[in-house]
């Protein structure tokens, strides 16, 4: 369902996409059960002016009772299907963290999203690592890892093509993973509030081909930002 | 509110009571009648709920008109933005669901309704009252110190609430969780009142099955309050001194710890949501038996599962911060704890549905409100199953699915609920009837907007558009055409909305002046609120009444009328 | 004949009148509605610039009150496209750089900047301390050949002025250039120029100085 609002944009967007539509589907079933039910309970059995009598049932006895216990024990049964589901995608996304091609660091302040590769050698905080301010480009199909961290308050960062969400939190990096599968330009948002700039720190996300890539990260690992540039003499 | 509250001074009354000829102001503003002083909350909180609903207002009006200069507002900057949506949130569900279905509600009908005369401590009620009216001011003040309104949302999340740096103002943080603080004292104050009137006053008779719903409810919530307000109110000062001397409980950098926060105040924030929910379900109950004229079925099982909710509620808390950097296993704890939470609601749901089976439905208008209750909360359950399975909850946290999900909840719980409320007390409150005909006309003229104001927005969520963004052209690849049309009909459905609530005010007003005189017992009921007065002398009754049985024993087979009332000995 | 003629003449007069006054007015009104725009608009900057564009150092704002109109125009426009305000280490700059962006046309961002010309100049306390205005003095030559001996600022330098602004902005503004957190972007030519002119300044004692004797201007000129 998701998916005709947003494409999949990562391997695990997907799994969050059919574990909404299952929940919507029992839910939904739920839903219209008992609003039919209730609908029709109330059609039936309405009444104009102070006419008609009603029947007496305390509900107290088994056999009455037993109209909300089977229902109620059915939604046991579904709660055991949604939560197995939940489980199974929150530890594929958040438990557990594959083996990276890719590490990018996310630092988050108000209002601005600073975006690291460490460049050529890999490494981060050597002299070729590239900083972008509110646009982050990636490479298709890699395992990426990223470190979050916040420089102040409280963000979040939020991929809606990836499915992916995850807050910042100041003096914390937090580390997880994701793996872009489809080209093209998206949005990042920040889904935590973080001051009167909340709704004007976008950034976009480029993700391109492997070759395209590695021709942008040539092209910027001299030195596009002259702040870092007695480092690279250094180098 | 003197006009508001027609008294029938009953000559024999003064006599056998403690209570003397009173001026305008002992009797209204320093009173310690529980009704006058439930009055006092439900204007109050009526009061903030034209605010609230004003900032609504302001706020959807930009997302649907960004830059637009708002009539009777302004042009809204992203810092008006921010406070005004931290501020609606804060007010509705402190300064007006909490007044109005706690305490006004609570207050006005517990001691009516156990057969008392008045709560057990009179003084410490009124003081309640005055408390929460300087918590409203304090808030309110907030608006006007240098900075502005605070804007971090009602959760108050630090650094951004703790520094003025992040915050850009100084007062106005301090001002707001000052506020919220000083409120739950009011409440805390409240709920002592609630819970000891409520056992320990009952009438003669009156065992603990006896005790109608709603007040059970009530009991329960002020239970919940008073155990989960502690952690809050103790993070608050903490947060205070970060604000204000500079300590550093919330501060990483001087270890402390942000996310401490949140666990504190969520702790309290999910059981709140339990603390408003279950007297809107217990004025529900009360509603649907009387307009059905059934038993409620399994009085006792609603009771449990409440209980069994309240308990739930203490343990699910951190469904709210999946994705805010705790222990990722956690999650699956309160996944499963979320979910179960499931259970005793459903099954309460359940209930009410099973007592309309064989009743004999008169669709009045306290009767729509209450359906419509039922209805509507049922969306609101249900969508929660999405945001409480943590695998989904990462797509859908901090969008406007939640958003959507969050008011299908608390609209039916403070809106519906007390429009509910008032529809039904009101012969009992003010001795007379509310026209139906406009009662209807509201009705429809809220439920329907109100529909149109929050679907469009789980599909925005769905969409992956998130809460609390100013303007959403700077998302290209998430605004498309279509989901900006989708926030126009919901910014017109509200001004729809707000724009019907005129009737409801004019309908309170005339029906108070030329509504047709309520008798005791307007609508037939068991519960002992309909045998005294219409609205009922300071005291409420010259001889408190004995009970003898339990108040739901309608269409009882044998007997001649289908009601029969807690007092009448057969 | 005459009165016929004479009326012909009064009634042409005042409607020549009224045109005139129409169109006075609506001029009048024109820049009038810009200023109300402006001040409108200027509700968001006031919060950290505050009310009276006096500036707070804890929100990292600036005193603006005054400052010239061509300066404020091509800063905001500066910071709206991003060519200011983005480098990563411009903590002060990356929260200007959003807000901009709240100023969608141009015509807004000249309104903001005119009612922030328009404001009354104002003297920021004083804050910075260590320097010595005497060797300030000295080293000031160089920056007076564009900003002027007074620290007026010359719009055909394209050198704001220097007077009325917030001594800890100055300091922090020289080491920016000097580090490369501003003037980095080759299409933000002026503050590129700027930037090799603060490597005049050898160290972190003698921006605190030129800062020192900066302030004095700002003393002296207020008499």
């Amino acid at each position: 369902m998701i998916q005709s609002y947003l494409a999949q944009g990562s391997t695990y967007a997907g799994d969050i996409d059919f574990l909404f539509d299952m929940i919507f589907w029992i839910v939904g079933v739920w839903f219209l059960i008992s609003s039919g039910v209730f609908f029709w309970l109330v059609f039936k059995f309405r009444v104009s002016g102070n006419e008609g009598t009603a029947q007496y049932i305390t509900g107290e006895e088994k056999s009455q009772k037993r109209w909300i216990t089977i229902p109620h024990l059915l939604v046991l049964v579904c709660d055991v299907f949604i939560i197995w589901g939940a489980v199974r995608v929150w530890y594929d996304i958040k438990q557990h963290l594959p083996e990276p091609d890719r590490e990018v660091r996310v630092i988050t302040q108000q209002w601005a999203w600073t975006f690291v590769h460490p460049g050529q050698d890999g490494n981060f905080d050597t002299a070729d690592d590239i900083h972008t301010v509110n646009e982050l480009r990636l490479e298709k199909d890699a395992v990426y890892h990223y470190h979050l961290t916040s420089n102040d308050v409280m963000h979040d960062f939020s991929v809606p093509v990836f499915r992916l969400k995850q807050d910042a939190i100041p003096g914390r990096v937090i580390t997880g993973w994701f793996t872009p599968t489809l080209l093209g330009e998206f949005d990042i948002q920040c889904a935590e509030i973080c001051g009167i700039g909340h709704g004007l720190m976008p950034a976009r996300l480029v993700v391109e081909s492997a070759a395209d890539h590695a021709a942008w990260m040539t092209e910027q690992s001299p030195v596009k930002f002259a702040a870092v540039a007695p480092q690279v003499g250094e180098n | 509110m003197a006009e508001l509250i027609p008294t029938q001074p009953d000559p024999g009354h003064e006599d056998d009571h403690h209570h003397g000829e009173q001026s305008f102001v002992s009797k209204y503003l320093l009173s310690t009648d529980h009704k006058v002083i439930a009055m006092q909350y439900m204007f109050t909180g009526m009061a903030m709920a034209l605010i609230g609903g004003f900032m609504a207002y302001a706020f959807r009006m930009q997302l649907a008109f960004p830059g637009m200069d708002v009539p009777f507002f302004g042009i809204v900057t992203p810092a008006n933005y921010v406070a005004l949506v931290t501020n609606h949130g804060a007010i509705m569900i402190f300064w007006v669901a909490m007044p109005v279905l706690i305490a006004a509600f609570g207050n006005y009908l517990i001691p009516l309704m156990v057969g008392c005369d008045d709560m057990v401590f009179p003084k410490i009620n009124r003081l309640s009252y005055q408390v929460f009216l300087v918590s409203a001011i304090v808030l309110l003040s907030s608006f006007f110190v240098e900075g502005g309104g605070f804007g971090g949302a009602w959760t108050t999340y630090p650094p951004l609430s703790a520094k003025a740096e992040y915050n850009l103002t100084p007062l106005g943080s301090s001002l707001f969780i000052g506020a919220v603080g000083i409120e739950f004292i009011a409440f805390l104050l409240g709920g002592i009142n609630f819970i000891t009137t409520a056992m320990n006053s009952r009438a003669p008779g009156m065992k603990l099955y006896d005790i109608p719903m709603v007040i059970w409810m009530i009991v329960i919530a002020s239970i919940l309050f008073m155990v989960s307000v502690g952690p809050l109110l103790a993070g608050a000062i903490m947060l205070i001194f970060d604000q204000q001397l500079h300590t550093a409980f919330y501060d990483p950098n001087r270890g402390g710890d942000p996310v401490l926060w949140q666990h504190l105040f969520w702790f309290f924030g999910h059981p709140e949501v339990y603390v408003v929910l279950l007297p809107a379900v217990g004025i529900t109950a009360e509603i649907i038996t009387v307009f059905s004229r059934k038993k409620l079925f399994a009085y006792r099982t609603v009771l449990n599962t409440a209980i069994g909710t309240g308990v739930l509620s203490f343990c699910v808390w951190a469904h709210h911060q999946f994705i805010s950097g705790i222990d990722p296993r956690m999650a699956n704890v309160f996944t499963l704890t979320t979910l179960l939470i499931s259970i005793p609601i459903a099954e309460m749901m359940f209930v009410y549905i099973a007592t309309l089976y064989g009743g004999a439905i008169r669709l009045t208008t306290p009767m729509l409100w209450a359906l419509a209750f039922i209805f509507e909360f049922l969306i609101g359950g249900v969508t929660g199953i999405f945001l409480g399975a943590s695998g989904a909850d990462i797509y859908m946290h901090d969008t406007y699915f939640v958003l959507a999900h969050f008011h299908y909840t608390f609209f039916p719980i403070a809106i519906i609920g007390t429009y509910a409320g008032v529809t039904y007390w009101f012969p009992k409150m003010f001795g007379k009837m509310m026209s139906d005909r406009l009662g209807k006309l509201h009705f429809w003229g809220t439920i329907i907007p109100f529909n149109f104001i929050f679907i469009p927005l789980f599909f925005l969520g769905a969409g992956g558009q998130h809460r609390r963004i100013y303007d959403f052209q700077n998302f290209p690849a998430l605004a498309g055409e279509g989901m900006q049309d989708l926030r126009i009909l919901a910014t017109v459905s509200l001004v729809v909305m707000l724009g019907f609530q005129v009737v409801f005010f004019y309908n309170f007003i005339i029906s108070l002046m030329r509504g047709e005189k309520a008798g005791k017992n307007p609508w037939k009921a068991n519960t002992l609120e309909w045998t005294a007065e219409s609205p009922p002398p300071h005291g409420n009754w010259k001889v408190l009444p004995t009970v003898y049985r339990g108040p739901y024993e309608y269409s009882v087979p044998g007997r001649e009328k289908d009601y029969w009332p807690q007092d009448e000995p057969n | 004949m005459t009165r016929q003629f004479s009326i012909i003449r009064v009634s042409r007069g005042v409607l020549l009148a009224c045109v005139a006054w129409v169109a006075l007015f609506a001029a009048s009104q024109a820049s009038a509605n810009d200023m109300a725009r402006g001040k409108q608009l200027y509700a968001l900057c006031a919060q950290c610039h505050t009310e009276n564009g006096m500036g707070a150092q804890l929100y990292l704002a600036p005193a603006i009150a005054g400052l010239d109109e061509w300066y404020v125009n091509a800063q905001l426009l500066n910071f709206r496209s991003g060519i200011r305000g983005t480098n990563w280490q411009d903590v002060g700059g990356l929260r200007m750089h959003p807000m901009s962006r709240w100023l969608k046309s141009d015509e807004d961002v000249s309104a903001v900047a005119a009612y922030v010309s328009a404001m009354p100049k104002v003297d920021p306390p004083a804050v910075v301390e260590g320097g010595d205005p005497v060797t300030g003095k000295a080293l000031y030559a160089t920056c007076a050949s564009c900003h002027g001996p007074e620290g007026q600022g010359m719009k055909t330098m394209n050198a704001p002025p220097l007077v009325h602004m917030s001594d800890w902005y100055l300091v922090s503004s020289l080491e920016k250039f000097k580090a490369g957190i501003r003037g980095w972007n080759p299409q933000n030519t002026n503050a590129v120029m700027m930037r090799g002119m603060s490597n005049l300044l050898p160290n972190e004692q003698a921006i605190k100085d030129v800062v020192a004797y900066i302030t004095t201007l700002n003393v002296q000129e207020q008499p």
